[in-house]
């Protein structure tokens, strides 16, 4: 049961974009197509699930003063194997990314469950939380990408679905288009949860 | 002091790991790393230098210089990385060039870290196409005889003295016969 809770935490509850409103950087940079917020949400979830189980694993061995230090060393080696793994393996997603991908060290989704969670509880618990961040955050960064890419392209992962007769907002893809997504998306997701919270 | 060598220990324990995982993948993906630049090189060379289908790395005192081929073996013209210092970093580009009619034959963006939106917009084909054709012997000043980018004067500029610099740097080097 806590096992359960500790998933779907990330999925809606304390889901990190549209809940808590962290890790805003890669959100408002990178989601201008579908498959760059796929694959930002999917780096992101490789970088914060393996560094959460590492650092639920040496937990007892560091000590506090020095947690930060270690917390990141962490996270920079999984965000380095992210990085040079998109290079040799997916050269074209890489060049799109680009600076995006070593700036997921500094995601403060990531630093802050391995503080808030993974610091504190057992590797079981800790893989189950991030998990579910992972999908929260992915799941928030493909929604936006895929709202921003058919208004300012008028397509989806590159396949046109609106046809000739559509004019694309080319603004949407660039960057105002992101907070003009992401504000009225928030004021979506706010009424959801007034709904839910009053039912 | 005692507690402080912990604090030492920790960190350095931590980072050997982080180094030891790092060189390992380094290891195993830089095979295919350097394989796609050398793809992209290839398809850079082919861009800026027309009618050719493969090239000869002439490369020496360095300067990256290429040979461009036809099929049959008929030399096209040369293509040279020209690096230089940009607006935020070092630009790279691929240029052509005709020794014949000492011409340009082309021009295009390896890699830069100008300011998105304004220097690097000397990715756009309209910047890139204006090198086309030019003589080697003018003088690449923005707003002279090159377009500068509107806001990016530095970064026009930059692109401008870095092709000829590379210019005059390969006939020295070369002497015009390649």
């Amino acid at each position: 049961m806590t096992l359960l809770k500790d998933l779907t935490r990330g999925l809606w509850r304390e889901n990190p974009i549209f809940r808590l409103l962290i890790g805003m950087c890669p959100t408002l940079a990178v989601t201008n197509a579908a498959i760059n917020g796929l694959a930002m949400g999917l780096a992101t979830s490789f970088v914060l699930i393996c560094s959460s189980i590492i650092i639920s694993l040496i937990k007892n061995f560091i000590p506090s003063k020095v947690r930060i230090p270690c917390f990141i060393i962490v996270i920079a080696t999984f965000v380095t194997i992210a990085d040079l793994v998109l290079a040799a393996f997916f050269p074209d997603i890489h060049a799109v990314l680009g600076l995006f991908v070593p700036l997921i060290v500094v995601n403060c989704v990531i630093l802050g469950r391995a503080e808030a969670f993974a610091s504190k509880n057992p590797v079981h618990r800790s893989i189950f939380d991030a998990l579910g961040m992972s999908i929260g955050f992915t799941w928030a960064l493909l929604l936006i990408s895929i709202v921003r890419e058919i208004l300012g392209m008028g397509s989806v992962f590159g396949i046109n679905i609106l046809g000739k007769a559509f004019t694309p907002f080319l603004i949407m893809v660039l960057p105002p288009g992101a907070f003009l997504a992401m504000g009225v998306l928030l004021g979506i997701m706010n009424t959801i949860q007034d709904k839910l919270a009053t039912r | 002091m005692a507690k402080y060598m912990r604090l030492i220990v920790v960190l350095v324990v931590i980072s050997i790991f982080s180094g030891a995982v790092l060189a390992q993948t380094y290891k195993i993906t830089y095979p295919n790393i350097k394989q796609n630049a050398l793809k992209k090189q290839e398809e850079a060379i082919m861009k800026v230098i027309p009618g050719a289908a493969k090239y000869k790395d002439i490369s020496k005192d360095n300067l990256k210089v290429f040979k461009g081929l036809d099929e049959n073996g008929n030399f096209k013209g040369i293509a040279f990385i020209a690096e230089g210092g940009g607006f935020g970093g070092s630009i790279k580009l691929m240029v052509g060039l005709n020794p014949e009619e000492e011409v340009l034959t082309g021009m295009t963006v390896l890699s830069h870290l100008e300011t998105p939106g304004l220097g690097a917009r000397i990715e756009e084909d309209w910047f890139k196409e204006q090198f086309k054709g030019k003589s080697i012997h003018d003088k690449f000043v923005a707003k002279q005889d090159i377009d500068a980018i509107t806001g990016a004067t530095i970064s026009s500029n930059a692109v401008g003295s870095i092709i000829k610099n590379t210019i005059e740097k390969v006939y020295q080097v070369y002497g015009g016969e390649f």
